[in-house]
């Protein structure tokens, strides 16, 4: 294998390290206040999250605040307080799609399409980088009409020297 | 003056008609003078439109509330430039301002081709007068601007007051004039594609138009964020709503068609992929439309729930199905000769950077669009929301970031591993450095290193560019640093412009950065002469004064900002009450710098009590975002400057004709 290869396989792999690595730390830490208050949208129509929501009367958020900060301190966890949110105002209250049954395919489709886009690019490069290598190798076409025009070439030159 | 309008649409729509057919059968049966009579007809499609546009103006300027739009949304107290800015405030007055820029649009491409792609333009002429008389068809039929009402209300409802900020006045504005140049490089794909000429006349014919675009697309998007900032009180500028998605759909594709089409241009590669980009970038503008207009979606920014959304939905299939059929039927002829010289050349580098581009528009797309699809499959109604987009976008994000720094610095063709080594080497170190910098100053959130990390990395890449081509023009050429810094970009104004939209683009992943992992929020309900703390900042509350027009009553709150003891500054965030549509709504006071903005909202006010509430947001770095959006309109503005071919060209064409002259003399 040449070394640009490996170098390039060793840079996408860091990279790929880069953008997972810090998930899994994050996963054990205990939830917050405001990634509850994000993980769920308000449903007083501004569009928000109930944690972005800044409608101080708001009906839906403000109450919801003090219930998610009571139950972080009572040490529920995120996913807990979500799931209790859920199971009273159906899913549309959740800000982003589960990850189970159907809701998967939120997530997964962006991925695949774009491992499936990185595939197809993958391989073009390589088979057009293949042509080039392959017309690159072989020796340059000599016609007909190439060879007439050099005797021609030749014939020119060599009245012109006259 | 309103009937005058009426009768201007409807004379429109049949124009737009003729010159549909008068071009189509004039192209095919090789007519020249019905071609030149479409030509016309699509000027003077023009001028009907302009006539209804200033009718609408008109009607809106005299307070003719008879008019149902004018009703809707105005008032006899709604300053004038809001009243003018209520043209494009509701449904079908932004439908007929969109009608009004896609045919000055087409005028302005007759114009400049009237001498020039003679075989093109009977098939531009018919894509845009199609296009143009579907909005005309909405207008005459569908949605009239012109509707009256049965008596004559004393009083108009007022424009929405969230819409009576001066961004709003210029954000929509822009933004159609991105969604709507898209379709002069969509009309001449399609000629290209009609007429089999597709070699690279199309291409060098609208190359300023898809930048203007583009250009337009980033602005548009740019200042609706900054409408958000500033008008809906929440300390952000981007929640991925349903529309804002819309419009940031098309700037990626068409992001990914600038740099693609450099291949075509360089190697003659990816004809296929470049037409597909160019279909793709207009059809998601109707497809934004659709979404604005048709209520399937629920957003903050969508009009009332209308019935257009089927009309909408029909256009964008029939351009779909004609765009692709055409480009289908016309594959054999654009086979090119695609071949890589390495993997480790640009043009490897533009294929990633195209790859990430279109795979954000899809995670967008798809993430806009399933809550329908779920709705469809389930029959649950679910929430896609900015945690899914941050999710999904964000990692696409830094490794867009990545490319914008490899990109530029490898050759086209092939490059060795030893010159990316030389040219590297100052990237890298710049990219270290930036990294470690702000770990230092206390950004400490892993992600946001990484950003700033590759925002030095990116950086240091460009700088490297232009120090290099700089030092060889003033050791060859002996000129002095600004005189060959000068000359470097004028000479190859499209490259050093893109790298100025890269430096651009680096600014507003730093504000975006800085403001989305270190913002610091804090509310807070006090008494006048009370203070409270928010990062560095103690600010004081002074007190609530007020003041009354017959439109709005505001009270604005005196807030006294000191840090370290030593005043700075004094803020004054207000509450409105507009009056004709009894709507509060909040005017932040937001304090600018380099270094942070300091963001208060007057949230609420207890007269009885004198308490009043606020919400204050630090949000760091956030400046860089908005002076991005400065310097990507430098960038853009030297992307278009003529390089020297095309000046050389414009005075061989011009050589004729003074000979000409001189002849005749």
């Amino acid at each position: 294998m040449p070394p640009w290869r490996l170098g390039l396989k060793i840079a996408f792999t860091l990279l790929a390290l880069l953008i997972v690595l810090p998930v899994l730390p994050a996963l054990a830490e205990p939830s917050t206040t405001q990634e509850v208050e994000e993980g769920l949208t308000c449903q007083c129509s501004c569009g928000l999250t109930v944690h972005s929501c800044n409608h101080l009367q708001c009906s839906f958020a403000v109450p919801r605040k003090q219930e998610i900060a009571t139950a972080i301190s009572a040490g529920k966890g995120k996913e807990e307080i979500l799931a209790s949110y859920m199971a009273q105002y159906g899913e549309k209250v959740l800000s982003s799609p589960t990850t189970t049954g159907f809701n998967l395919a939120a997530w997964i489709t962006p991925f695949l399409a774009l491992i499936l886009g990185g595939v197809v690019v993958s391989l073009m490069s390589l088979r057009w980088s293949r042509q080039r290598a392959v017309k690159e190798s072989q020796p340059p076409v000599v016609t007909e009409v190439a060879g007439e025009y050099r005797e021609r070439l030749k014939k020119e030159l060599s009245q012109f020297r006259e | 003056m309103t009937h005058l309008g009426e009768l201007a649409l409807a004379l429109a729509a049949i124009l737009a008609v003729y010159a549909i057919c008068t071009s189509l059968l004039g192209a095919l049966w090789r007519r020249e003078r019905w071609i030149a009579s479409g030509t016309q007809a699509a000027y003077a499609v023009f001028g009907c439109v302009t006539v209804a546009v200033v009718a609408l103006l008109h009607a809106l300027l005299t307070r003719d509330f008879n008019l149902e739009y004018v009703q809707a949304y105005s008032s006899s107290t709604l300053p004038l430039q809001y009243t003018v800015a209520a043209l494009w405030g509701g449904q079908k007055g932004s439908l007929l301002f969109w009608t009004f820029i896609q045919t000055m649009f087409s005028a302005i491409v007759h114009w400049q081709n009237r001498e020039k792609n003679r075989e093109l333009m009977p098939y531009v002429t018919t894509t845009l007068m199609v296009v143009s008389l579907f909005f005309l068809g909405m207008l005459c039929f569908i949605t009239p601007p012109f509707e009256r009402l049965a008596f004559t209300p004393q009083e108009g409802s007022d424009l929405n007051p969230l819409l009576q900020n001066y961004w709003m006045t210029i954000h929509p504005p822009t933004l159609y004039l991105g969604y709507i140049s898209a379709s002069i490089p969509f009309a001449f794909a399609i000629a290209a594609l009609a007429t089999g000429k597709l070699g690279e006349v199309w291409i060098c014919t609208t190359r300023r138009w898809a930048l203007a675009s583009w250009f337009f697309l980033s602005c548009g998007n740019l200042l609706g964020g900054r409408w958000a900032y500033e008008v809906l009180g929440w300390g952000g500028y981007w929640a991925w709503d349903p529309v804002e998605n819309a419009a940031i759909m098309p700037w990626f594709t068409a992001t990914a068609y600038l740099h693609s089409v450099m291949i075509q241009e360089k190697k003659n590669m990816l004809k296929v992929w470049n037409m597909v980009l160019v279909i793709l970038t207009f059809a998601l503008t109707i497809f934004g439309t659709f979404l604005t207009r048709s209520g399937v979606i629920s957003s903050v920014h969508s009009f009332t729930q209308s019935g257009l959304g089927p009309y909408f939905m029909a256009f964008l299939v029939f351009l779909l199905i004609v765009s692709f059929g055409l480009l289908f039927y016309r594959l054999p002829d654009l086979k090119s000769d695609n071949e890589l010289d390495s993997l480790m050349s640009r043009e490897a580098a533009f294929l990633l950077n195209n790859w990430v581009l279109v795979g954000l528009a899809f995670a967008t797309f798809w993430g806009t669009v399933f809550p329908i699809i779920s709705e469809w499959v389930r029959g649950v109604k679910i929430t896609v929301g900015p945690p899914f987009f941050n999710k999904v976008n964000g990692p696409l994000g830094i490794l867009l970031l990545l490319l914008t720094g490899i990109g530029p610095v490898i050759a086209w063709r092939r490059a060795s591993v030893k010159s990316l080594g030389r040219n590297f080497s100052i990237s890298l170190i710049a990219g270290f450095s930036a990294g470690v910098l702000f770990f230092l100053f206390g950004y400490r959130n892993y992600y946001a290193v990484v950003i700033f990390s590759l925002a030095g990395f990116v950086l240091g890449t460009i700088f490297s560019e232009f120090y290099r081509g700089t030092r060889a023009r003033q050791s060859m050429l002996h000129e002095s640093s600004p005189q060959a810094l000068g000359r470097l970009v004028s000479k190859n104004p499209r490259r050093y412009g893109g790298y100025i939209v890269h430096v651009a683009v680096v600014m507003m992943f730093v504000g975006i950065a800085g403001s989305s992992f270190f913002k610091i929020e804090k509310q807070i309900s006090i008494n006048t002469g009370e203070s409270f703390e928010v990062g560095r900042y103690t600010l004081r509350y002074n007190g609530i004064k007020s003041s009354d027009s017959p439109h709005v009553s505001i009270q604005a709150a005196e807030v006294q900002v000191f840090v370290q003891g030593q005043q700075i500054d004094t803020m004054y965030p207000e509450k409105r009450h507009y009056k004709k549509q009894d709507q509060p709504t909040t005017e932040v006071a937001i304090r600018p710098t380099l270094l942070e903005d300091l963001y208060v909202v007057l949230g609420g006010y207890d007269a009885p009590s004198g308490l009043v509430t606020f919400q204050v947001f630090v949000n760091p770095l956030l400046s860089w975002l908005w002076i991005g959006g400065l310097v990507l309109i430098l960038g853009t503005c030297v992307t278009m400057m003529p390089t020297p071919a095309e000046r050389q060209e414009r005075v061989l064409a011009q050589a004729p004709v003074a000979r000409g002259n001189e002849v005749a003399e």
